[in-house]
């Protein structure tokens, strides 16, 4: 063993870089020692479409608990990032974490950081750990589109910022403002296409493979027959947002925000309910408690751009992240980057060089979906489980931020 | 030239005698260091070349070693199944100390300058440890969370101790200040750090932080440090505005391994690298020498002998000031004066 690690220390000089700094084992690192989620599906029909936002959640914990076994007691805070729950949904996830088998003693936040409160809410417990604050935590993330998404979720602007240039700009919906920085960045539609046909492929395969199976926690649910208006108890287990497409059936479809635009729902994310959830800790806490580590937690980054080029976020936030880390980006062996939409996810990799096949590795919101707060957590679990599947190291999540904003953080798979 | 031969011992490390000038001390392991029994020898300049006057022999691989500043024939050194030993030429076969407290391989360890009851030791288990030879425990841990390749007392401070590791950083601890949660530290310094001033020949994009596997003090400048590693790229930092390097010198091309500031020249270090090479540096800190300051290093002489990895480097005290000894994987010990090997440009 002593050998080994010194033949690997010695190889490790022959190449300048930080990776050897950055996987090495320390009782201080922030570890992942269980992550899943719930199966996403289709917002309006697929199969959450009649499941609450809080019933999610109580899924994914219940899950949680179970795969890790760990004693519940032992979790001191839990935050879920979710986007568009009235009151962020604060009320219903603690009911949720104490209906899952968390005690009272198990505190739950909810947080709203748009499309990254998932993320947000991982890095907000690492570093509560990291603090001393915690000493075992829940990052999740939950978002049931089918049943809250509309005109409620933002409160109407007050003249105070529609008289402001920037700030009125926040307003702008996402699907406009990709658009023109589609045009603007001059991403073609034939490119977005061929980049949204590849989530589809990939996402299919994996899903034929049965690759998700490892993250995904099956859950009953309650579903009414649309046909029939009949209730029915299903259980949800596969992604139903994945169907085969080629990039010439994407060609054919229509431009949804704009006539002669280029972005269409086949490739922009899809509206979806799911949640996520990852539990983390020390790793000494972990060996203590005899969890199985999966990966640790590094570091992460949150930038802020012009609310109308929202989708370049993730450019911005990822050498932030790495330069945290320590590392270059040709250290990285996979990047999960949120596809809002396939023009920003595929500027983002252009512009910062990372070689496509390093990217989404098995398919992403494309394919099978967006639930806006649920996203951030989700990213953790296909990340580190595909990172282990095929025997790398290093990992990186990121996503583009509505309003205009990026996030980043980077991961290590053992 | 001269040359001695480690055979079976691919040598980590070699040291001047402080107290003669015809004493050196190689710090050695079979297979590379990778597993296997370690060897120290004490190795005597004669009129007949170099001549081994003792070795001792260890259960795990040295990679370094220190010369005691308090008595002449002892030295202390740093293993692979976290020891410190303390060897006395003039007793037996075994160590007349030990030091146990360390989770991995000690990878430095350095006598204090200045006050001479103390030396420390530096670890794969990411601490800095300061001892007594008095004391079966140590007498305070530095905790440095990653792989300690190099720490140093400042040789011109009692209790000034810095360190280099895995994590691209060089830390500075004063003991004198109250333990608190900084455990002493008072500055990390990240190598990596784009330079102050622009070094021509030197791309502006560092690869970013790679390991650091050596530093070194200064012997007339109290501020000046110098730091080498993966990257290849030999760096000063001045701890009066620390927070980039002063000066690069790119050159090696593969990890440097050892470096050394000259104990007669202020802007002179020499360096060994796993690119083979040992090479002789000015920081162009010299005005006297036609140096102006910062940003103008340069190599003055390589020295390109040994056919395996150059590992260790160190300047003789005595005499002319150019003799120096190197030591490599290609198990030989070379003595030379690098006036020899210097440009004339």
């Amino acid at each position: 063993m002593s050998a080994q690690n010194r033949m690997s220390q010695v190889s490790g000089h022959m190449s300048a870089t930080g990776k050897a700094g950055l996987t090495e084992k320390r009782p201080d690192d922030i570890v992942v020692t269980t992550a899943l989620r719930t199966a996403i599906t289709k917002g309006g029909k697929g199969g959450f479409k009649d499941t609450p936002a809080a019933d999610l959640l109580h899924g994914a914990f219940t899950g949680l608990i179970q795969r890790s076994g760990i004693d519940p007691s032992f979790v001191e805070d839990i935050a879920v990032g979710c986007v568009l729950a009235p009151g962020g949904g604060a009320t219903e996830y603690r009911a949720a974490a104490l209906a899952a088998g968390f005690p009272e003693s198990t505190a739950v936040k909810s947080l709203n950081r748009q499309c990254s409160s998932g993320l947000s809410a991982c890095v907000d417990i690492a570093n509560a750990i990291r603090s001393g604050m915690i000493e075992i935590g829940v990052g999740a993330g939950v978002e049931s589109m089918s049943t809250q998404y509309g005109p409620g979720a933002v409160t109407e602007f007050s003249e105070l910022l529609e008289n402001h240039e920037t700030a009125a700009e926040c307003k702008v919906p996402m699907g406009m403002l990709s658009e023109q920085m589609a045009k603007d960045r001059n991403v073609a539609r034939k490119d977005q296409d061929k980049f949204a046909a590849e989530s589809y492929r990939k996402a299919g395969e994996a899903q034929k493979q049965g690759l998700f199976d490892q993250e995904i926690m099956p859950m009953k649910v309650k579903w009414t027959d649309p046909k029939t208006d009949e209730e029915k108890e299903i259980t949800v287990a596969r992604d139903d947002g994945v169907r085969e497409v080629t990039e010439e059936s994407l060609g054919k479809i229509k431009p949804a925000f704009a006539k002669n635009g280029s972005i269409h729902a086949g490739n922009a994310s899809q509206i979806s309910d799911g949640a996520a959830a990852v539990l983390l800790m020390k790793r000494s806490t972990a060996e203590r408690l005899g969890q199985k580590i999966m990966g640790k937690y590094v570091a992460a980054s949150v930038v802020g751009v012009p609310p109308l080029l929202m989708g370049i976020g993730p450019w911005k936030a990822i050498p932030v992240a790495l330069e945290k880390a320590g590392v270059s980006k040709d250290d990285v062996d996979i990047y999960e980057i949120n596809e809002a939409f396939a023009s920003q996810c595929l500027w983002c990799a252009n512009e910062l060089g990372l070689p496509l096949e390093k990217i989404n590795p098995k398919g992403g919101a494309i394919a099978f979906g967006h639930p806006l707060g649920c996203t951030g957590a989700r990213q953790v679990s296909t990340l580190l489980y595909e990172l282990k599947r095929t025997n790398k190291q290093i990992g990186v999540t990121s996503m583009c931020v509505g309003t205009g904003m990026g996030m980043a953080a980077v991961w290590v798979a053992e | 030239m001269l040359e001695f031969r480690t055979a079976g011992f691919n040598p980590y490390s070699v040291k001047y005698s402080p107290f003669f000038d015809s004493r050196l001390a190689v710090g050695a392991g079979a297979n590379f260091g990778l597993v296997g029994n370690g060897r120290l020898f004490i190795l005597n300049l004669t009129a007949n070349g170099i001549v081994c006057e003792k070795f001792f022999e260890t259960q795990d691989c040295l990679f370094d070693l220190t010369w005691s500043e308090q008595h002449e024939n002892q030295l202390l050194t740093a293993g692979g199944d976290g020891s410190i030993k303390l060897f006395d030429i003039g007793v037996g076969e075994f160590p007349v100390a030990g030091w146990q407290e360390h989770g991995r391989e000690v990878f430095s360890v350095h006598w204090n300058l200045v006050n001479k009851g103390t030396f420390l030791s530096s670890s794969w288990d990411g601490t800095v440890k300061i001892w007594t030879p008095e004391k079966k425990e140590s007498l305070m841990t530095l905790p440095v969370h990653s792989c300690v390749y190099s720490a140093q007392f400042s040789p011109h401070h009692p209790e000034i101790v810095t360190c280099v590791s895995r994590d691209s950083h060089l830390r500075v601890y004063d003991l004198r200040t109250k333990p608190s949660a900084q455990n002493h530290m008072t500055l990390a310094i990240p190598i990596h750090a784009p330079p102050k001033i622009s070094t021509p020949g030197f791309g502006q994009t560092s690869v970013g932080p790679t390991e650091c596997l050596t530093h070194d003090w200064n012997k007339y400048r109290d501020s000046v440090v110098a730091t080498a590693g993966v990257d290849g790229v030999i760096r000063t930092f001045d701890m009066r505005m620390p927070s980039g390097p002063v000066n690069v010198l790119p050159g090696h091309e593969y990890a440097v391994r050892k470096i050394s500031w000259s104990p007669h020249l202020s802007d002179v270090l020499l360096s060994a690298s796993y690119d083979m090479t040992c090479r002789v540096w000015t920081d162009g800190s010299n005005v006297d020498q036609g140096g102006n300051g910062s940003g103008l290093g340069r190599e003055m002489g390589r020295m390109d002998r040994h056919t395996e990895f150059a590992m260790g480097v160190d300047w003789c005290l005595f005499g002319a000031e150019g003799w120096c000894s190197t030591c490599a994987w290609d198990e030989r010990v070379l003595v030379w004066d690098v006036r020899e090997f210097m440009r004339t440009n």
